[in-house]
C-alpha cells in the first residue's frame, strides 16, 4: 500500500479514508467514492489497492476486541506501531487509532453485530387464542386452541395452529433454554478468559 | 354385531375391499346389505358423537326407534368403552392447514465470527416442525434467539397462558 501513496497525493488518502470508515459502519458509499475517483489523480487500480488496504486493515483492527489493544501497544502483539508506521505515513496513524480506539468504535461495532451471518430470527410474532364452541363433529365442543403467526428475518411468514398441549411443551421449553443460559453465562465468564 | 360396531368404532374409517368381503362372508350378507349395516352403524355413531352422548342416553334413544333390544345393547356397551375417547379425538381435530408438531432446540455458546472475535455470546436456536394435514413433509422452521429476543418471546408466551388460565 506505502507504494501507491507515496505517488499519489496525501489529500486524496485523507478523501479516502472517511469513505472507509463509513463503509466499515455500514453506510452506503457508491457516491463518494465515484466522486474521487472522478476527482483525484489515482489510476483505477490504485484506488482499488487503497481503498481494499485501508478497509482490510480497519476491520481487522475492529475484529479484536477493545480489551486486547492497549493505546501503547507492546513489540510481541500483532499490532506493533513500527510495524503500522511501516505500511502507513506517520500521518494517518493518528487517524486510524482514533477510529480504532475513540468514539466511532461502538457504531462499527454496532454494525457488525447486525451485519452478522445468523439464522431467521423473529421479526414479528402476532398470536390469537380461539375457544371452538362447536364443529361439524361435535355440537359442543368448546376447546381452545392458539393460532401464531410468525414474521422471520428472511422474509418468510409461518402461520400454524398449536393445539394446547404442544403450546405447554414449547413453554416448558423455553423456560428451560432461558434456564440455561443464565448458567452458561455465570460459568463461561469465570472459566473461559480472553 | 357388536364385534363389528366395535370396528367401526376403532377404525373410524371405511374398510377396504378385502375387509369388506371378509365380513360379507362372515355375516352371510350380500355386498349391498353390508353396506347398508356398515352406514347405518357409522351414522349412528356420528350422531352419538354430535351430541356427546352417555351410552345409557344412546340406548334410550335406539330403543325410542324401536330397535331390538339386544342390538341397542350391544351399542351401549361397545359406546361404554370407546366412547369417550371417540369424543376426545374429535375435538382434538383442527381445521387449519398447519400445525405445530414437534420441538426441538439447540443452545450455542458463539466464540467468533468473521467480522467480529473473541466473542462469548449465547444463542438458542429453536426448530419447529409445523405438520400440513395429513403430517406428510414436516416442514422445520428454524428460529434464532439471542438472551434478550429469546426473554421477550417467553413474555409473549406468558401472556398467551395467561389468556388460557382465564378460559377456565
Amino acid at each position: 500500500m506505502v507504494n501507491h501513496i507515496l505517488p499519489g497525493s496525501l489529500t486524496d488518502v485523507a478523501f479516502l479514508f472517511p469513505v472507509t470508515v463509513n463503509a466499515l459502519e455500514g453506510k452506503d458509499c457508491k457516491e463518494s467514492v465515484r466522486l474521487i475517483a472522478e476527482s483525484a489523480n489515482l489510476s483505477e487500480e490504485q484506488l482499488a489497492f487503497l481503498i481494499s488496504g485501508m478497509y482490510t486493515l480497519l476491520r481487522e483492527a475492529l475484529r479484536l476486541p477493545l480489551s486486547t489493544f492497549k493505546q501503547e501497544v507492546s513489540s510481541g502483539s500483532t499490532w506493533n506501531p513500527d510495524k503500522v508506521k511501516a505500511v502507513i505515513p506517520e500521518d494517518f496513524i493518528v487517524d486510524f487509532s482514533s477510529v480504532v480506539f475513540g468514539n466511532r468504535r461502538p457504531t462499527s461495532e454496532g454494525t457488525a453485530l447486525i451485519q452478522r451471518s445468523r439464522l431467521p430470527s423473529i421479526q414479528d410474532f402476532k398470536w390469537r387464542v380461539d375457544v371452538a364452541i362447536s364443529t361439524s363433529s361435535l355440537a359442543r365442543a368448546l376447546q381452545p386452541s392458539i393460532l401464531m403467526m410468525m414474521k422471520l428475518s428472511d422474509g418468510t411468514a409461518h402461520r400454524f395452529e398449536v393445539p394446547v398441549a404442544k403450546f405447554q411443551e414449547l413453554r416448558y421449553n423455553v423456560a428451560l433454554i432461558l434456564k440455561e443460559m443464565n448458567d452458561l453465562e455465570k460459568r463461561s465468564i469465570l472459566k473461559i478468559q480472553d | 354385531m357388536s364385534a363389528l360396531k366395535f370396528f367401526v368404532l376403532q377404525a373410524e374409517s371405511t374398510f377396504s375391499e378385502e375387509e369388506e368381503e371378509k365380513l360379507q362372508i362372515a355375516f352371510s350378507l350380500e355386498k349391498q346389505d353390508l353396506h347398508l349395516v356398515l352406514e347405518t352403524i357409522s351414522f349412528i355413531l356420528e350422531q352419538a358423537v354430535y351430541h356427546s352422548l352417555k351410552p345409557a342416553s344412546l340406548q334410550q334413544q335406539l330403543q325410542s326407534i324401536h330397535l331390538d333390544q339386544d342390538k341397542a345393547e350391544a351399542f351401549a356397551s361397545a359406546w361404554a368403552t370407546a366412547g369417550q375417547d371417540m369424543i376426545e379425538k374429535f375435538r382434538q381435530r383442527v381445521l387449519t392447514p398447519q400445525k405445530l408438531e414437534t420441538i426441538g432446540w439447540q443452545l450455542n455458546l458463539q466464540m467468533a465470527e468473521s467480522t467480529q472475535a473473541k466473542l462469548k455470546s449465547p444463542q438458542a436456536v429453536l426448530e419447529l416442525g409445523v405438520g400440513n394435514e395429513d403430517s406428510k413433509n414436516l416442514k422445520k422452521v428454524f428460529v434464532e434467539f439471542s438472551h434478550q429476543e429469546l426473554f421477550e418471546f417467553y413474555n409473549k408466551l406468558e401472556t398467551i397462558q395467561a389468556q388460557l388460565d382465564s378460559l377456565t
